[in-house]
């Protein structure tokens, strides 16, 4: 069994080193790029959402070297995400692809089903799968730690270039590395690297929070590198949601019986009192929590067509309004140029930063 | 609970109109002399002034229906409830040009056209009711939820269109349990009356409206007879074309065209998916391993994939909407497993708010060339 998974962000890191210590033999498939892109979006469904496509390269990406089952989570949300998996079984057939897919659905649809899957995967029993899984949740923590320190120094620092350069490098090193362990001591390495740089701590730039739809504002090539342009106009950025907060609210949570995403969810609700699927709730909830948090601006990303994301779309505005913070809407599709995209975040960054001065 | 509106007072005469309802509604209808009442109190009002009551103007309050999403599907149930409970149910006229363009206007750019169109209804009734049924459905089938526009319908209206009646926006999410909707009810109920039976006797009555409705659907009628006592000629000849796509698409004769009435011109019959039972549904889709958790997406597959495989039927017709995000998925799925039993002819059409008449003509025509020339063979 040669394991594959698609990308997401950093996700891949923590995955890695799972099934290193699992001792599972695993494809990561090569970064997302255009020809990605390309590729997956030759063969899906016209008006299907960016996500689907990019990870249907990926899986054509790794095939090709030799991947024969893919992994992904599911979920029976009310979303598209949760048919991605049967229809790009389907789409692989019919591209004369033969592979297994494993669909890895959240412990609510079932905590059996779900250690089930897990331990398909591992083979291992459960005490050893469990640690394993732990250390991975660690590594994802510390992810989030770097990127911390990244948002921090970004802006802070003249020279953007060395830590673009410094993180870029960490994401393909990580790719040689075995384990949990040696990808944690790389992870600290680079933090270290990070903060020797020469940082103005004087320095005020505005603050701009990140939220919409999960995996465009974790994935950078799906969004065209948003954290690393805004950061190097000059803004300190903070994501709504990561990697290890997904790993949290759905599987440590609900293995614990604690109820996931307890913020959104209370601040959100005067804005929508009810699940409708995606991850609406998180989006509202993480703008009115930056609003509150003194934030100067927010970005909201989401693909073409996404369903809950056009709903918090509709609702944004009144946030705007009620609390004055200023909303830049960013839709990203295989279409979406980079020239105008850069455009429009300069002309957003300048908008926010006059006003910030203006209001201060 | 009666509440007083308004009154007149004529002095000569020492009496009194009074214009009671029972439920608030905003927009009374003002005559010059009334005085409306803020805080109702009947008592006082015949001790202050002295003078006796002539005459008492119930007035019933008007809920306005908006003619989209699925207005087709439940309009029956919800008339007669509110009806029963003593409530003026006004839907807004079948779409036109001009709803159309409200909604576009009012509606964010990247919806779907039926939200669109939705938007477009409610901008136009919104003057002229009370209050505006605006419902939540979470989900209407245990364990599926329709699409997460439905889910939060009342939120984008309310935050995109300015000066709304009061939304009655009751949430109905029968996810978990069938009971949901009994709770729903009860608190729609309640606005109108404390007593339970009456409630209870609204519901039912509503619920035996609906099951004739929707048999009468099942047996090929179309909603119009019912719902707006028109009804259309149909052809009683082959060919038999099946039409796949959710009721606001096939039932709004502004947005498909006109589809079903050009079709019947042509002689030729069609089949819809409400004329199908669920239980056919549900077995089409056993064909897939993981389970189908969208109502709307459901329906559309079960339906087309039994079209396609019915001998009976000459050519599978899909309707769908620019932007919806259901449908990207459902008809690849359906195309990919569906196509490879059958050989029909398969067309899907496109509509958005830019369609027009003539485009839409053209590829009609190509999908029905398509079947004449396969019955020729
Ligand atoms: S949340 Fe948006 S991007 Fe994700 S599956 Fe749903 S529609 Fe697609
Ligand atoms: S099912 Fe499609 S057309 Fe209907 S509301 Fe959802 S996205 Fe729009």
């Amino acid at each position: 069994m040669r394991l594959t998974y698609p990308h997401m962000g950093e996700a891949y890191i923590a995955v890695k080193a799972m099934f290193d210590d699992l001792g599972i033999e695993s494809i990561i498939p090569p970064f997302s790029t255009d020809s990605t892109l390309r590729l997956g979006a030759k063969e899906s469904p016209e008006g299907i959402c960016l996500p689907f496509k990019i990870m249907l390269g990926n899986y054509v990406k790794s095939i090709e070297e030799g991947a024969d089952t893919i992994v992904i989570t599911g979920s029976c949300g009310p979303c598209r995400f949760g048919y991605y998996g049967p229809l790009q079984k389907l789409i692989l057939q019919d591209m004369g692809y033969d592979v297994d897919m494993i669909i890895i659905d959240p412990p609510k649809e079932g905590i059996a089903k779900f250690i089930n899957n897990i331990r398909r995967l591992s083979g291992k029993t459960g005490f050893k799968t469990y640690k394993v899984f732990m250390d991975a949740y660690k590594i994802c923590e510390k992810i989030d730690e770097l990127n911390q320190v990244q948002y921090f120094v970004r802006p802070r620092t003249k020279d953007k270039a060395k830590v673009n350069s410094i993180i870029h490098n960490f994401k393909s090193q990580v790719l040689k590395l075995k384990g949990s362990r040696e990808i944690s001591n790389m992870i600290d390495k680079t933090k270290e690297e990070l903060l020797s740089l020469n940082i103005d701590m004087d320095a005020n730039p505005i603050k701009i929070g990140i939220i919409g739809e999960i995996y465009t504002i974790i994935d950078p090539f799906s969004n065209l590198n948003a954290e690393e342009r805004l950061g190097n106009m000059g803004a300190e950025i903070h994501r709504s949601m990561t990697i290890r907060d997904w790993a949290e609210n759905n599987l440590i949570k609900p293995l614990r019986r604690e109820k996931p995403y307890e913020m959104e969810k209370r601040l959100s609700k005067p804005y929508l009192p009810a699940l409708i699927g995606g991850h609406t709730q998180q989006c509202l909830g993480h703008a009115v929590n930056y609003a509150l948090s003194g934030y100067d601006g927010l970005v909201q990303i989401y693909p073409m067509g996404c369903m809950p994301e056009i709903v918090s779309r509709s609702i944004l505005p009144q946030i705007e309004k009620d609390y004055g913070i200023p909303i830049l809407y960013l839709i990203v599709d295989e279409q979406t140029g980079e020239a105008g995209y850069q455009t429009r975040l300069e002309a957003f960054y300048d908008y926010v930063e006059n006003r910030k001065r203006r209001l201060s | 609970m009666l509440i007083l509106l308004c009154y007149s007072i004529d002095a000569q005469q020492k009496t009194v109109v009074l214009v009671v309802s029972k439920i608030d509604p905003i927009g009374i209808p003002r005559q010059k002399d009334w005085r409306l009442v803020t805080n109702p109190c009947l008592k006082n009002l015949f001790t202050v002034n002295n003078t006796s009551c002539k005459e008492v103007i119930f007035l019933s309050v008007r809920i306005g229906v908006p003619r989209g999403m699925y207005f087709y599907k439940f309009y029956p149930f919800t008339k007669r409830f509110l009806t029963e409970l003593g409530a003026e149910v006004v839907p807004s006229p079948p779409t036109n040009k001009e709803i159309l363009d409200l909604g576009s206007r009012y509606c964010i750019d990247d919806a779907c056209l039926p939200v669109k169109v939705y938007h477009g209804h409610v901008e136009h009734l919104k003057d002229k009711v009370d209050y505006m049924l605006i419902p939540r459905l979470t989900s209407i089938v245990p364990k599926e939820y329709i699409c997460p526009k439905f889910g939060g319908l009342p939120e984008m209206v309310k935050y995109s269109i300015e000066g709304l009646p009061k939304l009655i926006d009751v949430e109905i999410n029968m996810y978990k349990s069938r009971k949901n909707l009994i709770n729903a009810l009860y608190r729609v109920g309640n606005m109108f009356t404390k007593n339970p039976y009456r409630i209870k006797r609204a519901a039912d009555k509503a619920t035996r409206e609906q099951m004739i409705y929707d048999n009468g659907l099942l047996k090929g009628e179309l909603p119009s007879k019912y719902i707006d006592e028109t009804d259309m000629p149909r052809s009683k000849t082959s060919p038999l074309i099946g039409i796949a796509t959710h009721p606001y698409l096939l039932y709004d004769n502004f947005i498909n065209m006109n589809l079903l009435k050009k079709l019947s011109n042509k002689g030729i019959k069609f089949f819809l998916p409400e004329m199908l039972e669920k239980k056919i549904i549900e077995e089409k889709c056993k064909i897939f391993e993981k389970r189908m958790f969208w109502s709307s997406g459901k329906d559309l597959i079960g339906s087309a994939l039994y079209m396609m495989e019915n001998s009976k039927i000459d050519g599978v017709l899909m309707l769908t909407s620019f932007a919806c995000g259901i449908d990207s998925l459902s008809i690849d799925l359906i195309q990919r497993l569906g196509r490879k039993k059958s050989s029909k002819p398969f067309m899907v059409i496109t509509l958005d708010e830019h369609t027009g008449d003539a485009n839409f003509n053209t590829r009609l025509e190509a999908f029905l060339d398509l079947i004449d020339r396969r019955k020729a063979n």
